[in-house]
């Protein structure tokens, strides 16, 4: 069973004449431990897509089933739970607090769970270890590179052991080397770890990491392709006139 | 640690100036609410004490509603009714000492029934005797030791008179200065502060001059018996005209000092109120700033309540550390001003104060006001953050909604300016007090639509100084209207306040140099060397007067005497003249509707003049009727004028002829000697000669008029000179303001300052930026609160006129200039932080700041 799957899934903004089709009727699947890159120009939907998809915005028609659950029919707190405790949120700016440390940044959505602080903290310096800030755990983020506080943000989206990570273009503020460190640690999430990632990426030799890349123009989807390595990704991308 | 509290915690540590710069602001306010609370009850409890200092040793205790003085008799009456064990008159009346005679200023005369005093109290014996029968019988006038009457004093008295049993205690009496013989110390507590002297009832009455009267009397109840009842009993028997219960404080001056108690705390709860506009600021601010995080926290799974308690726990931890920090602070300011207002309340009313008293009450106020004030003052910010979506939160705000806000409240706010106008010239105190907050209210709703054009207004003249930045600082102001508003107004109410305050201060007091213009109109003046006629005063009997009258070179003479009485339950001093001499001499500041023709109907029967002050507490116009109890009973009054003389215009006070006062409050004695000097003659000769005739009488101290007013206009300049102060107190919440947006501005606008740094400004530049701002922002609170001010102001002064505390409006130039002054002073100290901050700032690390 997909981990997720919309489903017709529409989203206009505005009314009348100011009416802007953002999404339509978008129809997609991810199956568990699937790692998902979503390409396309500015404007095609692909955020608006994310955002749909975690719940922090709400369809105008069409439907979002996560583990079996459309969330169109959830209430506001249930719907925050379940971003809490099955969804991972990473973003282009980081957006980590600055005024905890790496450690305390990563235990924040168990500590917002009701886990204790020791024993969230515990599991955030795990997870830090995992993807090799253990010996920053204590520092603050304006203390760490722009790779090293992506990092610290990854290991906070995997500390609820959720099913589903979105990723709204995670290398978009990185240099390359970061970039590729981070993509690499993404595949190892998806491939070591089982997690579903649906990324939104500009970059080909990040979409390149994934296991199938989905390309949107104008808010539809116009191919989805699976690949296995850069070639295969460059060979699809150039299908749809991306590159 | 919930998450709410470690984000709290941790937010707070991470912004540590602006942490405590709104910290500050809570500080402030509940340092003054606390410690200036701390003086007023210790004030009352003096003043009690001194009145009601041995009630509470006896189960009744009986006084006249009038609260003055009443037949001895009375206590006959009670003794008799049933269930009364025993009932002794007893005579209590403070009296100021001669200055300098003693180490204390006041002594409270206690006269008591030998026979029967001791079977209603104890007076256990230190040392020598209590008081017999046969001190009852002695001579106020004994010249040897032997033979002079009697005293018994309280082992802390005599201690703090410096006297032991054979001593001889000098007390001003009705007759000149009476010499009594310490006969005993006793061992009684007596309040600190509140000596007292104990000895035979007649020997008190004689020496007070107050008749067969006394003050009140105590009775005991047989055992067994139902005191209610017998309260209950003694009430049927004497009537509506007596009182059973305590000693009931209700004294003008105890009035005055309440009313000083809820001015003082007026300018604390005005403190707090200001540092609630500055969390209101910080924390609007705060979730401007904070909107991705707060984004990311949503997305990340923190719920609405999350979010929420957040930022009222942030608040929470400021208001409970603010409010610590103010009441230590405020401790210390009441020890400061204790000893200060010892001073003053030792030297003017005679009354000791101890230590700062902190009732609960005061405990309440200030932890209520100071935590409840900063989490209200949040509350809007954290509904305001907890509303926020994640899709929002992650967007940039859109500036158009507040402007439409603004617009939106500032109708608002004009309906309620218009609303409050309605109220100001209503000519009615309490509605005008109302209409001013009201009135500030609407017009901190106007700013917001105002910041832009007044800004841009004086955004020219700071251009004209600060000329490549004075548009950056006009821009930086205007793109933030909200935040500027809400500082604006802040320094708006406090600048306000102060030109009101000093344009009604000045009008008050050029007011009662007026009434001394006019009422101490004499040559010469016997005064009582206490600040009230009606406390601590012993009058002088005839013999005075008439020695004065027949001093050489003196003309006309009028004196003043005073009683007691109560209306509503509310006590009042009455004040009996001689309305023919009086006009001699002398005369009255009238309210319109009065004229000099009502001095002389008073001493037609039932005639009543009453003064500003009382006429305004209890509404009373010309032509109405007022029943005061008096010691004898209930009496109706035809006031015919609302009039005020300097000496009583502080009091709520009534003038009657003094016949009047004799018929009805038995009084016979002087308390106030006004004095001509004949026609050419010798100034300097008729003062000497006035001086050796009031030599005996050291309750009265002799002024030539002129001299007189001048150290009244010099207290007035030294009250002044404390109002300036306070006036000071009240503007610096408005300097917190200016700093806290300020600094707030500059942590907001890190990044932009580093790009000005980046493509060239210099330090300097940077630094003018700041100070253009702030210089921007207080200019537009100051012009506000300068015309609001003076609108305010006059409204209170044409109120005080209306209801009969007759002054002249005076338009405070001074006020105007220190609101200049103060505008700009603060506008530059206030920048002084915050453009360091900038100038300080790294440049690449500013770049790269989130």
């Amino acid at each position: 069973m997909p981990i997720v799957e919309t489903k017709g899934l529409t989203r206009v903004y505005g009314e009348g004449s100011n009416a802007v089709t953002a999404l339509d009727a978008v129809d997609l699947a991810v199956e568990p431990g699937e790692f998902v890159a979503v390409m396309g120009p500015s404007g095609c939907g692909k955020s608006t897509l994310l955002n749909l998809i975690g719940g922090l915005d709400a369809p105008t028609s069409g439907s979002v089933v996560i583990d079996g659950r459309d969330i169109a029919h959830m209430s506001e707190a249930e719907v925050t739970a379940l971003r809490r405790r099955r969804i991972g949120f990473v973003f282009q700016f980081f957006n980590l607090i600055p005024v905890l440390d790496a450690a305390e940044n990563v235990a924040l959505p168990l500590v917002l769970d009701g886990v204790k602080a020791a024993e969230a903290k515990a599991t955030a310096i795990e997870w830090l270890a995992r993807v090799g800030l253990q010996d920053l755990a204590g520092r603050k983020p304006d203390e760490l590179s722009g790779g090293q506080q992506q990092r610290v943000a990854i290991a906070r989206a995997l500390v609820t052991d959720p099913a589903l990570i979105l990723a709204d273009e995670p290398t978009g503020n990185l240099d390359s080397r970061s970039s590729d460190d981070i993509a690499r640690l993404l595949k190892e999430v998806s491939v070591t770890w089982g997690r579903a990632i649906l990324m939104v990426t500009h970059d080909p030799r990040i979409a390149a990491h994934a296991d199938r890349i989905v390309f949107m123009r104008d808010g539809r989807v116009v191919d989805d392709t699976r690949i296995a390595g850069a070639q295969e990704a460059r060979d699809a991308m150039e299908k749809v006139g991306l590159l | 640690m919930s998450a709410q509290v470690t984000l709290a915690i941790r937010y707070l540590k991470g912004r540590r100036l602006r942490t405590a710069l709104t910290t500050l602001a809570i500080v402030f306010g509940v340092m003054l609410l606390f410690g200036l609370n701390g003086i007023i009850p210790a004030m009352v409890q003096s003043l009690q004490s001194s009145m009601i200092a041995a009630s509470g040793q006896t189960d009744l205790v009986v006084t006249s509603a009038s609260t003055g003085l009443f037949d001895a008799a009375v206590a006959d009456r009670v003794g008799t009714v049933e269930g009364v064990e025993a009932a002794t008159p007893v005579l209590r009346v403070p009296v100021a000492l001669a200055p300098g005679r003693y180490p204390v200023g006041m002594l409270s005369i206690i006269g008591v029934d030998p026979a029967t005093a001791g079977r209603v109290r104890p007076y256990p014996v230190a040392e020598g005797r209590f008081l017999s029968e046969e001190d009852a019988k002695q001579d106020l006038e004994g010249g040897e030791a032997t033979k002079r009457p009697a005293v018994v004093l309280p082992a802390s008295t005599a201690s703090a008179l410096g006297l032991e049993v054979g001593d001889t205690l000098e007390v001003p009496s009705a007759r000149g200065v009476a010499r009594l013989t310490v006969a005993g110390v006793l061992k009684m507590p007596t309040a600190p502060g509140n000596e007292e002297a104990y000895m035979a009832l007649p020997v008190a009455q004689a020496l007070l001059g107050s008749g067969d009267r006394v003050s009140e009397v105590d009775a005991t109840v047989k055992a067994g018996v139902d005191r209610a009842e017998v309260t209950r009993a003694v009430q049927r028997a004497l009537g509506s005209a007596y009182r059973i219960g305590g000693v009931e404080p209700d004294s003008s001056l105890f009035a005055s000092i309440k009313l000083g108690g809820f001015i003082i705390n007026m300018f604390g709860v005005f403190a707090i109120v200001m540092a609630g506009f500055i969390i209101l600021n910080t924390f609007r601010t705060v979730v401007a700033e904070r909107r991705h995080d707060i984004g990311m926290l949503r997305a990340i799974g923190a719920s609405r309540h999350t979010i929420f308690g957040m930022f009222l726990t942030e608040s929470l931890v400021q208001g409970v550390l603010g409010t610590a920090l103010g009441i230590i602070a405020g401790w210390w300011v009441a020890k400061l001003a204790m000893a200060g207002v010892g001073v003053i309340s030792s030297d003017l009313l005679h009354l000791s104060i101890g230590r700062p008293v902190f009732t609960p009450g005061t405990w309440v106020l200030a932890i209520g006001m100071g935590v409840g004030v900063t989490v209200l003052a949040a509350l809007v910010p954290a509904r305001a953050a907890a509303s926020i979506t994640p899709l929002e939160a992650m967007r940039p705000q859109a500036g158009d909604r507040y402007e439409k806000a603004a617009t939106h409240r500032a109708w608002w706010g004009v309906a309620v300016i218009v609303l409050a106008v309605a109220g100001l010239l209503s000519r009615d105190t309490t509605l005008v007090g109302a209409s001013s907050v009201v009135f500030l209210v609407g017009l901190a709703l106007v700013t917001p639509a105002l910041v832009r054009p007044v800004t841009d207004a004086f955004g020219r003249a700071i251009e004209a100084v600060f000329r490549r930045e004075g548009g950056l600082a006009k821009a930086n102001l205007t793109r933030n209207a909200g935040r500027a508003a809400v500082t604006a107004s802040a320094m708006m109410v406090s600048v306000a306040v102060i030109i009101a305050l000093l344009g009604t201060f000045t009008s008050v007091f050029d007011g009662f140099i007026g009434y001394i213009d006019k009422s101490m109109g004499a040559d010469f003046l016997a005064v009582p060397s206490n600040l009230l006629l009606s406390t601590g005063t012993v009058g002088a009997d005839a013999a005075l007067v008439t020695a004065v009258k027949s001093t050489e070179g003196v003309g006309d003479v009028a004196t003043l005497r005073v009683g007691r009485a109560a209306m509503g339950g509310t006590g009042l001093q009455v004040i009996g003249i001689d309305p023919v001499a009086y006009s001699k001499v002398a005369s009255f500041e009238y309210s319109e509707g009065s004229s000099e023709a009502a001095l002389a109907r008073l001493g037609t029967d039932g005639a009543i003049m009453v003064n500003g002050i009382f006429a305004a507490q209890q509404g009373l116009r010309p032509g109405d009727t007022l029943r005061l109890e008096t010691p004898a009973g209930p009496r109706n009054y035809t006031v015919v004028a609302v009039a005020t003389d300097y000496l009583n215009a502080k009091l709520a006070t009534a003038y009657v002829s003094q016949a009047e006062l004799e018929r009805e409050f038995g009084v016979t004695t002087d308390v106030a000697i006004m004095a001509d000097a004949r026609p050419g003659a010798d100034r300097q000769a008729v003062r000497a000669a006035l001086a050796r005739t009031v030599r005996d009488y050291p309750q009265f101290a002799l002024y030539d008029t002129r001299e007189w007013r001048d150290l009244q206009v010099a207290t007035f300049r030294q009250v002044y000179g404390a109002m300036y102060v306070m006036l000071f107190v009240l503007a610096v919440p408005s300097l917190l303001a200016l700093l806290n947006t300020l600094a707030i501005g500059v942590l907001a606008r890190t990044r932009e300052i580093g790009m000005l740094r980046a493509i060239g400004s210099t330090r300097v530049q940077v630094r003018r930026m700041v100070i253009a701002e702030s210089l921007l922002l207080a200019s537009l609170g100051t012009a506000l609160g300068m015309l609001s001010g003076v609108w305010l102001g006059y409204s209170m002064v044409d109120a005080m006129n209306a209801v009969g505390f007759k002054m002249p409006y005076y338009f405070p130039y001074d006020g105007l200039a220190i609101a200049l002054v103060i505008g700009v002073v603060f506008g530059v100290l206030a920048a002084l932080v915050p453009a360091r901050q900038a100038t300080k700032l790294d440049v690449v690390a500013a770049l790269r700041y989130e």
